[in-house]
């Protein structure tokens, strides 16, 4: 063995090389606070490796992007793990950064002689944010969509060359296959390899000028090897610790839904950009975009001059808290905006259930080449509760909300339709105080209808008592799939109690006197033969004022088939979602 | 050696074998996290023969009744490609030759290194125009030197309602054996 090291230490000087790498002169001997860059570097050469690793499996085109990356997440041996690793490493380097950041800042290494490598540094600063951003589109979901057409439009503020740099970084005035090509590139190619290079200069810089010894020296002189290496080490495993920690308890890295530029999402950078997001409500897109960096450019360009002073130094530890205390507060008031933003967690909740969606239907068909988004606009369930949304919500609420889990700004003013046709939905119907209440009847002309005046309100108890059934034998009509059908015994019973007399008032009104059940006849009021089934609720949908429904009597009710305001497609897609389940 | 440059003496071994150690775990760790998606093609390939399905590939009333062969596309009803769920499409394509109701389908791709056969009209044979190999109409190999270590792959065939249909397959090349790809 020692032969064939010493064959190689001859042909290559290797053991020097080592010996220089390694030994040396570390002042005032190893010390905790010089960890951070050899962290940074551990968490580049991560992501180096694990980002490699990750490109065997990515496909950047708008039709294979996220694919890939849900074949990776969910199909791959282990492929959640290796994204989960790259992902939070990715979040550890940016506190990493400030970490190693502040330490320059506060023991004054960024002075001379070491200016330019403070330069160097911030520079690496910059591409390591262009790293997480163009990163952050690449999985090509909802989030990472939004939140990154945000940021390509703020480059179009820079002044003459705004929109070319926006075009060249897009690919183009849209986003699409070459957006994503352009930012694979950028971020496995371009970027690591500056990002190489600067880490190079960087550390050269630093062996050149050694390392910055903060005073009082503790110890006596020691080498890098193995004192401050060991430290070195124990820091590097305590970021891989908790990597791998946040990887398995969030089971890996996030997956939304697939992007979908029809498909609004609320756009929000990754928490390390919040502050910035939450900035732009206050200040115009020119200088979130232009001036503010401008002005951190400067800044950090003649901070080693400015530190050349006692005082000019604190001034300058006093801006970086400022800048961070500064963050850390815009940060936390955008978490809180949105936290007590009803519609954010409501659009959240929505992306969750679209992504499970999305899931399901993968499962069980796979994804066709024309992608994944492709099985959600085609799925009924979505198009069904986004056809409720648009068409019905302004009067109509599907479990309190608008079908999809957002609030209605509009006073609701017709039924609530979750358990649409159950027995417990029409219980509640032929109860008066529901029957003229908000959640069914109470805002529309029917409050003060016959149903409600001269029916509902004058039963007597025992003749309240019989109404359930009655909603049982309707509901039974429905033929809802969540629901058993009655026996035909007792359906049979229950008929008859709809025709006799039980329910007769003193001024002689029944059911069947208004109401029809299998009849030819059209009473006064809705025909109840097929109540709720799929046949009457498109029939109705389609149009409310046939003569069969509440003909003339219709308040407000569109009639969505007969002044074409759906295809038939849309109405059936609609009518069975609101029959598919139980109200929450 | 007294026992305080031997206590000091420990510690610094003790040191040393900690940093390499834990120098090797961090250095490690990146490929070790990606090493399991790395060779999950391999798992999944491992110990599961999944049945082969049958494609329908041509009429049988295509097919030359002298027994000459004809090239056919085999078009799969449901082909997965990693991510990407096709269907109907092509996956290959197979000489087809008829005796009577009999058809025997041999796999294009030449058993020696996957090249594309052609068929010979003129000389009534089969030829691989990348190493030379040459076969039989019943397609035996025909020299003695052949390339091909193996006659070429005939798959499993039947004929329902006037259509030819085959259970289409890839084989280990360069063996002398039919070993199907899994």
């Amino acid at each position: 063995m020692k032969l064939i090291f010493d064959w190689l230490d001859d042909r290559s000087g290797y053991r020097n090389l080592l010996h220089e790498v390694l030994y040396e002169k570390v002042p005032g001997g190893a010390r905790w606070r010089y960890v951070w860059g050899s962290c940074l570097t551990f968490a580049f050469f991560t992501q180096v490796v694990t980002g490699t690793l990750l490109w065997m499996f990515y496909s950047p085109s708008t039709q294979t992007a996220w694919e890939s990356v849900y074949y990776l997440q969910y199909q791959v041996w282990g492929g959640w793990f290796l994204r989960g690793v790259h992902h939070y490493m990715a979040q550890a380097m940016i506190v990493l950064l400030v970490l190693h950041l502040m330490q320059v800042v506060i023991d004054g290494a960024y002075r001379a002689p070491r200016e330019l490598n403070f330069w160097f540094g911030a520079m690496m600063m910059g591409v390591t944010l262009a790293l997480s951003l163009t990163g952050y589109l690449l999985p090509w979901d909802q989030k990472g969509y939004w939140a990154t057409a945000v940021a390509t439009n703020l480059m179009a503020e820079v002044p003459w060359i705004g929109t070319a740099i926006q075009k060249i970084v897009v690919g183009g005035v849209e986003y699409g296959h070459h957006t994503l090509t352009r930012f694979f590139a950028l971020h496995a190619g371009v970027l690591p390899a500056m990002l190489v290079g600067l880490v190079f200069v960087h550390i050269y810089l630093f062996r050149k000028h050694g390392i910055h010894v903060k005073e009082p020296r503790p110890k006596k002189d020691s080498y890098f090897w193995p004192d401050q290496i060991l430290k070195d080490a124990i820091a590097c495993l305590a970021v891989l610790f908790a990597v791998v920690a946040l990887t398995v308890y969030f089971n890996g890295a996030p997956l939304g839904p697939p992007a979908d530029p029809a498909n609004e999402f609320p756009a929000r950078p990754e928490w390390y950009f919040l502050f910035l997001f939450q900035l732009l409500k206050y200040v115009p897109a020119f200088w979130g975009a232009v001036i503010i960096p401008a002005f951190l450019v400067l800044w950090i360009f003649l901070q080693p001059f400015i530190g050349a002073s006692r005082p000019g130094h604190q001034l300058n530890i006093g801006f970086w808290w400022t800048l961070i205390a500064g963050s850390v507060a815009l940060t936390l008031l955008a978490f809180s905006e949105d936290r007590s933003n009803l519609r954010h967690a409501a659009a959240l909740k929505e992306a969750d259930w679209q992504a499970k969606r999305v899931l399901s239907i993968v499962q069980e068909e796979g994804i066709p080449p024309a992608g994944a988004v492709s099985l959600l606009r085609k799925d009924r369930e979505n198009r069904g509760r986004n056809l409720f949304a648009a068409q019905c919500a302004s009067c109509h609420r599907y479990n309190g909300h608008d079908g999809r889990g957002y609030p209605v700004d509009d006073t609701q003013s017709a039924p609530e339709l979750a358990g649409f046709a159950s027995v417990e939905w029409i219980t509640k119907l032929l109860d008066h105080e529901h029957y003229i209440s908000d959640e069914y009847f109470g805002g529309t002309d029917f409050k003060n209808g016959t149903m409600a005046r001269k029916v509902l309100f004058k039963y007597t108890s025992e003749e309240k008592e019989l109404l359930p059934r009655i909603a049982v034998l309707l509901s039974d009509m429905a033929k809802l799939p969540y629901q058993d059908s009655l026996p035909e015994k007792e359906r049979e019973e229950l008929l008859a109690l709809f025709y006799n007399d039980d329910l007769v008032f003193q001024d002689g009104l029944a059911c069947i006197d208004c109401h029809d059940i299998d009849s030819e006849e059209e009473g006064y009021a809705p025909d109840l033969t097929g109540y709720g089934s799929d046949e009457w609720t498109v029939a109705f949908i389609k149009n409310p004022e046939d003569e069969r429904f509440y003909g003339e009597e219709n308040d407000r009710m569109p009639c969505y088939g007969r002044d074409s305001k759906l295809t038939d497609e849309e109405i059936q897609i609609l009518s069975d979602w609101i029959r598919a389940s139980p109200a929450n | 050696m007294s026992t305080d440059e031997e206590h000091s003496k420990d510690r610094r071994k003790f040191i040393r074998v900690a940093t390499i150690g834990a120098s090797a775990v961090c250095g490690l760790f990146p490929l070790v996290s990606g090493i399991p998606a790395v060779f999950d093609p391999v798992k999944k390939g491992a110990g599961k023969k999944s049945s082969v399905p049958w494609s329908r590939v041509a009429p049988l009333a295509s097919l030359p009744e002298d027994g000459s062969p004809a090239k056919f596309e085999v078009i799969q009803e449901k082909v997965v490609d990693a991510w990407t769920t096709y269907k109907d499409i092509p996956v290959g394509a197979v000489y087809l030759t008829r005796t009577n109701n009999e058809v025997v389908a041999f796999n294009l791709k030449c058993p020696h290194l996957g090249c594309a056969i052609d068929y010979r009209k003129q000389t009534k044979d089969y030829f691989c125009p990348c190493h030379n190999s040459s076969f039989a109409l019943d397609g035996s190999v025909t020299t003695e030197n052949s390339p091909s270590p193996r006659p070429m792959d005939t798959m499993e065939t039947k004929v329902e309602k006037g259509q030819v249909w085959i259970r289409f397959e890839h084989f280990r090349p360069n063996v002398a054996d039919k070993i199907p790809l899994s």
